[in-house]
């Protein structure tokens, strides 16, 4: 290493400090006080009474019905969510990718969703999906009902609720991803797709083999991305069911926050809170290592 | 470049956080004795009144350099709030907080002890009710200058339309469950639904307050006296029989399970609403003379009414316990505090000689709201649990309205709350 190397690494260091003293004050210090108090009995009004208790409050998790019911429901919403988030977004970016104004105007509609705040979207939603009762049928059940359906009670219902939330959170999500592949298809080459043309590829086969190949870098971070949000899945259960009928739409940030502000159990919500980070940082390190980004 | 951040993280420990800053304000502090007081936000009224409550203060203790500096937190984060200052060893000197959440307070350490600064006669003075929700093992820990009342609202009008008669002296008595689900059998038949019973209410709190009196009436309770044991008493023999009682008025179509109008009974589209006393004046304005009310129905022998609203704690870090205690005093008095709170929000006053300020209540609705405090009202439990109890029970209360079995659904709730209080309970020893 020369001596202007030297110089200029020292020197990058002072310009770091500035952002690394903000992660380490917001990020780094709260995280390693949960870590310290994921392994005591700290109560939320008194934690200056907390004894340790060894790794009891990660052990005693899974036994907790409601934690272990959290943490279903939560995976169950991922799975239902990412994979029909992303084809739906890619979809539709393939569908909206044209230069026309009508077009545009388009894509404006379906990204309003992602703009309007979710608390007025969950009601808006719930309003929608009313059951019939009192003459006031929901749009939802009335639609059906054209086809013969007989009326559900979507969000009263443990096994219809939380695929219902996860529609309507795929309807909210999906114009962000399609945004983000719209600019992916931007970097997709012409000549490519109409040399496939003229090999005789049919429309479906271009997208197949050659958008997709193309765009390999733009899907993983969409199917990460949507992942971490899937995850982190809270405001529309708790605003429509508030994780019920039963705990059948009880997510694990719920679970978190019950734990916290409701039984004031800080260390045992430390510990939930601590296991939820490995679980998403793990999803995501083994969607990295098992979809790997090209790099040139 | 990890050194950066383990320095930063060792500064942190040793700094302790900002504490200095706690120093500076005791140094402010000693000039003037300030007070430092938190309250929820309530209506705009209730906060002008509490705003002047609060400068009266500070006008009659000017001369003796006291003075209270209030704070006000909106309604749905403030016991969040609260819960955050304690962890942080932040609390304000004194704070208002809901009625059952007062034994957690207690359990935690952090509210002083107040029955020294009341003499005999003036507890005699507030309702058997505040006091009751403000005590906890004999001892006295908060104070509330208004109670609440649950009573069933009716149209006479309506009622009479359905041929469903109401006696001269159901008001006092109200009606037994059987009868309660004949009128709506007879005011449903012709075609007028029948009660509401608000279950669109976001507050989880709704359900317990206002519903506990039907597991009361029949007999049931919904934690063991110790206020650490749900097992055998929430899923009760008796509770599952009242809360089946209870369902059969969702099932039949007489309360709707998700209603999307806050107001049905004030507009006239139902005949009965199962409500506070803050619809009392709404209803009034609404209905005039037509406007009956009553005893909740009861399901046992016994009609049982629900109470209980916000309190006055002093914390236990309070720098002088003693000023602290003087605001609550303040704000719990008579003409300093409960008759302009009450004369703002409409609660129930919560000292019997404020009643003569108010000549409604010689009147119904009114005279029900004091009558059934003073004889058949229930505080709820009184557990350090209370927030987890609530909310499972809430929960519950949600399902079987919208026909959840009640026996499991009861257990399912009991189950949950029972590995809270042992988890806890098993942590303490």
């Amino acid at each position: 290493m020369t001596r202007w190397e030297q110089e200029r690494g020292r020197s990058a260091g002072w310009f770091l400090t500035p952002a690394l003293a903000l992660l380490a004050v917001f990020v780094v210090w709260p995280l390693v006080r949960a870590g310290v108090w994921s392994f005591t009995n700290a109560d939320l009004l008194s934690p200056e009474r907390a004894r340790g208790v060894g790794v009891e409050n990660y052990t005693g998790l899974w036994e907790d019905g409601r934690f272990r019911r959290a943490f279903l429901n939560t995976w169950m919403f991922a799975l239902l969510v990412v994979p029909a988030q992303t084809a739906g977004a890619f979809f539709l970016a393939l569908w909206v990718n044209r230069p026309e104004r009508e077009w545009q105007w388009l894509r404006v509609v379906f990204f309003v969703p992602v703009v309007v705040a979710m608390p007025v979207l969950a009601v808006l939603w719930t309003l929608l999906y009313q059951p019939a009762q009192g003459g006031e049928m929901g749009p939802v059940n009335a639609a059906l009902g054209v086809f013969g359906v007989p009326p559900q009670a979507w969000l009263r219902d443990p096994a219809l609720a939380l695929p219902a939330i996860a529609l309507m959170s795929v309807w909210q999500g999906v114009g962000l991803q399609m945004m983000v592949f719209l600019a992916g298809l931007q970097g997709v080459s012409k000549e490519l797709l109409d040399a496939a043309k003229i090999d005789g590829a049919g429309a479906w086969q271009r997208v197949w083999h050659v958008v997709v190949p193309a765009m390999r870098n733009t899907i993983i971070f969409v199917v990460t991305v949507t992942t971490i949000l899937a995850f982190r899945i809270f405001v529309q259960p708790y605003l429509m069911t508030r994780g019920g009928p039963g705990n059948s739409t009880l997510s694990l940030i719920q679970s978190v926050y019950e734990t916290t502000f409701v039984s004031q159990d800080l260390g045992r919500a430390c510990a939930a809170a601590m296991a939820f980070l490995v679980l998403v940082g793990g999803v995501a390190w083994v969607q990295r290592r098992v979809l790997k980004e090209e790099r040139e | 470049m990890m050194w950066v951040v383990a320095v930063w993280v060792v500064l942190m420990c040793v700094s302790g956080c900002g504490r200095s800053r706690v120093g500076q304000r005791e140094d402010e502090a000693e000039k003037v004795n300030v007070i430092r007081v938190w309250s929820h936000q309530g209506q705009e009224a209730e906060n002008r009144a509490m705003r002047e409550i609060a400068e009266a203060f500070n006008a009659a203790h000017a001369q003796r350099g006291v003075r209270v500096e209030l704070t006000f937190f909106p309604d749905f984060q403030y016991a969040e709030k609260l819960a955050i200052a304690a962890a942080a060893r932040d609390l304000p000197d004194a704070f208002d907080l809901d009625g059952p959440m007062v034994a957690r307070w207690v359990e935690a350490g952090l509210l002083a002890e107040l029955g020294g600064f009341w003499t005999e006669e003036e507890l005699d003075d507030f309702l058997p009710t505040i006091v009751e929700q403000g005590t906890v093992d004999g001892r006295l820990y908060a104070l509330g200058a208004f109670d609440s009342a649950v009573v069933l609202y009716y149209d006479r009008v309506l009622l009479a339309k359905a041929g469903v008669e109401v006696s001269a002296d159901v008001d006092a008595k109200g009606w037994t469950w059987d009868e309660f689900v004949a009128a709506c059998g007879k005011l449903k038949t012709a075609g007028i639904e029948p009660v509401a019973m608000h279950m669109d209410e976001s507050a989880d709190e709704w359900f317990t307050y206002a519903f506990s009196p039907v597991v009361w009436s029949g007999g049931g309770a919904l934690i063991a006296k110790d206020g650490a044991e749900v097992r055998g008493v929430l899923a009760s023999g008796e509770n599952v029989w009242s809360l089946r009682a209870w369902q059969t008025v969702f099932a039949k179509g007489y309360a709707a399970t998700d209603p999307v109008d806050p107001n049905p009974f004030g507009n006239g589209k139902v005949a009965m609403d199962w409500s506070g006393h803050w619809m009392a004046r709404g209803h009034l304005a609404a209905k005039g003379g037509r406007l009956g009310a009553m005893r909740l129905p009861r399901v046992g022998e016994k009609a049982v009414a629900p109470c209980g609203s916000w309190a006055w704690g002093v914390s236990a870090r309070a720098k002088n316990t003693e000023l602290a205690a003087l605001w609550v005093k303040w704000v719990t008095g008579v003409e300093t505090g409960v008759v302009p709170i009450v004369r703002a929000n409409g609660a129930v006053p919560a000292r019997r000689t404020a009643f003569t300020f108010f000549p409604e209540y010689a009147e119904p609705p009114y005279r029900l709201f004091r009558e059934q405090l003073e004889t058949a009202a229930r505080a709820r439990p009184r557990t350090p649990y209370y927030a987890t109890l609530t909310g499972r029970f809430a929960a519950a209360l949600r399902d079987i309205a919208r026909g959840a079995e009640v026996e499991a659904r009861l257990r399912q709730a009991e189950a949950e709350v029972q590995a809270v209080v042992e988890r806890r309970e098993e942590g303490r020893r």
